[in-house]
C-alpha cells in the first residue's frame, strides 16, 4: 500500500511538473523548428528571445503594469481589510463578498465589459485600460491575504499605542504595518505574478502594437514554429521558480496561497 | 453621568463608523465602478438588443447548434475535470498529510508551483508534449505501438489534460487542510474496527472532509468553465467552449449580442458556484 501510494504520488507530480521540464529541454534545441527531444543543443533561441526588441518592450510593459496594479490594489485593499477585521462593521460579509467578486468572474467578461462601457466611451489609452482592469482583478487577492495576516495580530498592542497617545495613523504605521509586513509582501508577490501572467482580460484591452508579454506569446503561438516561444516560456518558468523559491524561504508564501 | 457615558459611546461609535467608511469606501467604490457596473450594463444590454426589452438574443443563442454545443461542452468539461481533480486530489492530499512533517512542506511547495508559472508557458508545454511530432507521439512510435502519430492536440481530451494539471493544486490545498483538521488516528481507528478501505473512505473520510471537498470542487468547477487559455490553445477552433466562443464572437464575427449572452451565461454559472461556496461557509460559521 505504501509503495503503491508513493508510485501514484510520483506519477501525479510527474504530470504536474513534467511538462515544464519538457519545455525547458525544448528551448535548447539548436534547429529551426520546435522538436523533442532536442539535438544540436545551443543557447541560440534563448539569446534570440532576449535580444528581440518586441519581446523586450512587451516585457517592460508587463512589469510596469504589474508593479502599478499591485501598488494600487494594496493601497485600496490594505485599509479595507484592516477596517473589516478590526471594526467588523455591519454588512462586513457583504462588503467582503463585493471586494472578492472580480475573482469569480471570467477575465474575458471583465475585459469585454470594461472595453465597451468604460474604455471606449472615456477614450482611455491602452495602458490605463489595462491598469484599471488589473487593479480590479488583483484587489480580491490583496484583501484576502492581508486579512489573513491581520487576523493573527493581537488587538491589545494597538489599543495600548492609542492609549499612550499615538494617533490612529501613527499607530497603524508603527504598530500594524511592521507586524503584517510578511503578509503584505506575500500579497504583493502574488498580485505581481497574477498580473504578469494575466491573459483573458488583457486580450480585449490591448491595442494594435501594445501587448503584454503573455498576450504577445498567445498571439504568436499560432504563427511561430521555431523554439522561440519555448525559450521565452523557459525564461518565465525559471524566473518564477526563483521568485517563488525565495518567497517560500523568506515568507512562507504557500501559507498565503 | 449616564448621559455622558452615552454620548461618549455614541461619539466613539460614530468616529469608528466614519473611520470604517473612509477606509472601506475607496475599495468598494473602485470595484463598483471598474467591475460591477460595467458588467451589470453588459448583462442588461443582452435583454435590450434594440433598445426595447426582449429575449431575442437568448432565443437566437439557444437555437444555434454551434452555440448549444459549446454550452454543453463547457458543462461537460467542468463536470469531468472536477471529478478527476477530486479523485486525484484525495490521493495526493492523503499522501501529503501522511508524509513526514519535513517532506510535507516540500510536497505542498511542489503542488503550488504550477499555479505560479505563466499559464501560457504551461499550456505551450502541453503543445510540445501532445503535438503531432511531440514527445508523446515520439514515444509511441519509438515503442512500436503505432505507425502513425495520433491526433491528441486540438481534441477535447487535450483540454481535459491541460485543465486537470491547472486546477488539481486548487483541489489539493483545501483537502489537505481538511485532512489536517481531522482527529488524529481516525482512519486507523476505523481500520482496526474492521472497516475496509472503501468503507473508510465513504463512511469516515468523505463526511469529515466534505467542507474541503465542496470548497475545492466549486473553485475547480468555476475555474474550468471560465478558463480561456487552455481550451483556446489545446482545443483549437473546432472544440469551442463558452469562453473561446465569446472571444471569437468579439474578435472574429463582431457579434456583440451573442458575446454578451455567452458572458451572461458564464456569470450565471460562476454565481451559482459561489453561492454553493457561501452556503458551506455559512454552515461552518453556524457550527463553530
Amino acid at each position: 500500500m505504501r509503495t503503491l501510494g508513493r508510485v501514484v504520488l510520483g506519477l501525479i507530480y510527474l504530470f504536474l511538473i513534467g511538462p515544464f521540464l519538457v519545455i525547458i529541454a525544448a528551448a535548447f534545441h539548436g534547429g529551426d523548428t520546435l522538436t523533442f527531444p532536442p539535438h544540436n543543443l545551443s543557447f541560440r533561441w534563448i539569446i534570440a528571445v532576449i535580444e528581440n526588441d518586441d519581446f523586450q518592450s512587451d516585457f517592460l510593459l508587463s512589469v510596469a503594469l504589474a508593479v502599478a496594479a499591485t501598488f494600487a490594489a494594496l493601497a485600496l485593499g490594505i485599509p479595507a481589510a484592516y477596517a473589516l477585521i478590526r471594526h467588523r462593521p455591519r454588512g462586513a460579509e457583504t462588503i467582503r463578498g463585493l471586494l472578492s467578486s472580480p475573482v469569480v468572474v471570467s477575465g474575458l467578461v471583465i475585459g469585454l465589459a470594461l472595453l465597451h462601457y468604460v474604455v471606449v466611451p472615456l477614450n482611455l489609452p491602452v495602458m490605463v485600460a489595462l491598469f484599471v482592469a488589473h487593479t480590479a482583478i488583483l484587489l480580491p487577492y490583496a484583501v484576502r491575504v492581508v486579512s489573513a495576516s491581520l487576523a493573527n495580530l493581537r488587538v491589545d498592542i494597538e489599543e495600548a499605542a492609542v492609549l499612550l497617545g499615538a494617533s490612529r495613523l501613527k499607530m497603524f504605521r508603527s504598530i500594524v504595518l511592521p507586524n503584517i509586513r510578511n503578509g503584505v509582501l506575500a500579497a504583493a508577490i502574488l498580485s505581481f505574478i497574477t498580473s504578469f501572467n494575466e491573459v483573458p482580460a488583457s486580450l480585449f484591452l490591448t491595442g494594435p502594437g501594445v501587448h503584454t508579454l503573455p498576450v504577445e506569446m498567445m498571439l504568436s503561438m499560432e504563427l511561430v514554429y521555431d523554439p522561440s516561444i519555448a525559450a521565452l516560456s523557459t525564461l518565465l518558468t525559471v524566473a518564477t521558480l526563483v521568485i517563488v523559491f525565495a518567497a517560500e524561504r523568506l515568507l512562507g508564501l504557500s501559507r498565503y496561497v | 453621568m449616564e448621559r455622558d457615558g452615552g454620548s461618549l459611546t455614541t461619539r466613539a461609535m460614530s468616529a469608528s463608523g466614519r473611520a470604517v467608511a473612509i477606509l472601506v469606501t475607496p475599495a468598494t467604490a473602485y470595484v463598483t465602478l471598474a467591475f460591477l457596473l460595467p458588467v451589470a450594463v453588459l448583462i442588461a444590454g443582452t435583454f435590450q438588443p434594440n433598445g426595447a426589452l426582449s429575449v431575442s438574443g437568448y432565443a437566437r443563442f439557444f437555437s444555434e447548434p454551434l452555440y448549444l454545443e459549446a454550452l454543453w461542452r463547457t458543462i461537460r468539461i467542468g463536470v469531468v475535470v472536477t471529478a478527476i481533480c477530486i479523485a486525484l486530489g484525495y490521493a495526493m492530499a492523503l499522501a501529503i498529510v501522511g508524509a513526514k512533517a519535513s517532506a510535507r512542506g516540500q510536497l505542498i511547495g511542489l503542488t503550488i508551483l504550477p499555479l505560479m508559472i505563466s499559464p501560457v508557458a504551461r499550456t505551450y508545454a502541453w503543445v510540445v508534449v501532445l503535438g503531432h511530432s511531440g514527445l508523446l507521439n515520439g514515444l509511441l512510435v519509438a515503442l512500436g505501438l503505432t505507425d502513425q502519430p495520433f491526433r491528441i492536440l486540438f481534441t477535447e481530451g487535450a483540454v481535459y489534460v491541460g485543465l486537470v494539471q491547472l486546477f488539481l493544486p486548487l483541489m489539493v490545498l483545501p483537502l489537505v487542510s481538511a485532512l489536517e483538521n481531522l482527529p488524529a488516528d481516525v482512519i486507523s481507528a476505523a481500520r482496526s474496527l474492521g472497516a475496509g478501505w472503501g468503507t473508510v473512505f465513504w463512511r469516515v473520510l468523505l463526511p469529515l472532509t466534505r467542507e474541503g471537498l465542496v470548497i475545492g470542487g466549486t473553485i475547480v468547477f468555476n475555474g474550468t468553465v471560465t478558463a480561456y487559455i487552455t481550451p483556446a490553445v489545446l482545443g483549437g477552433t473546432r472544440h469551442l467552449t463558452l469562453a473561446t466562443l465569446l472571444y471569437q464572437q468579439v474578435a472574429v464575427t463582431d457579434d456583440l449580442l451573442s458575446a454578451g449572452v455567452a458572458a451572461t451565461i458564464l456569470i450565471a454559472m460562476s454565481v451559482a458556484a459561489s453561492m454553493v461556496l457561501r452556503r458551506v461557509a455559512a454552515t461552518r460559521s453556524r457550527l463553530s
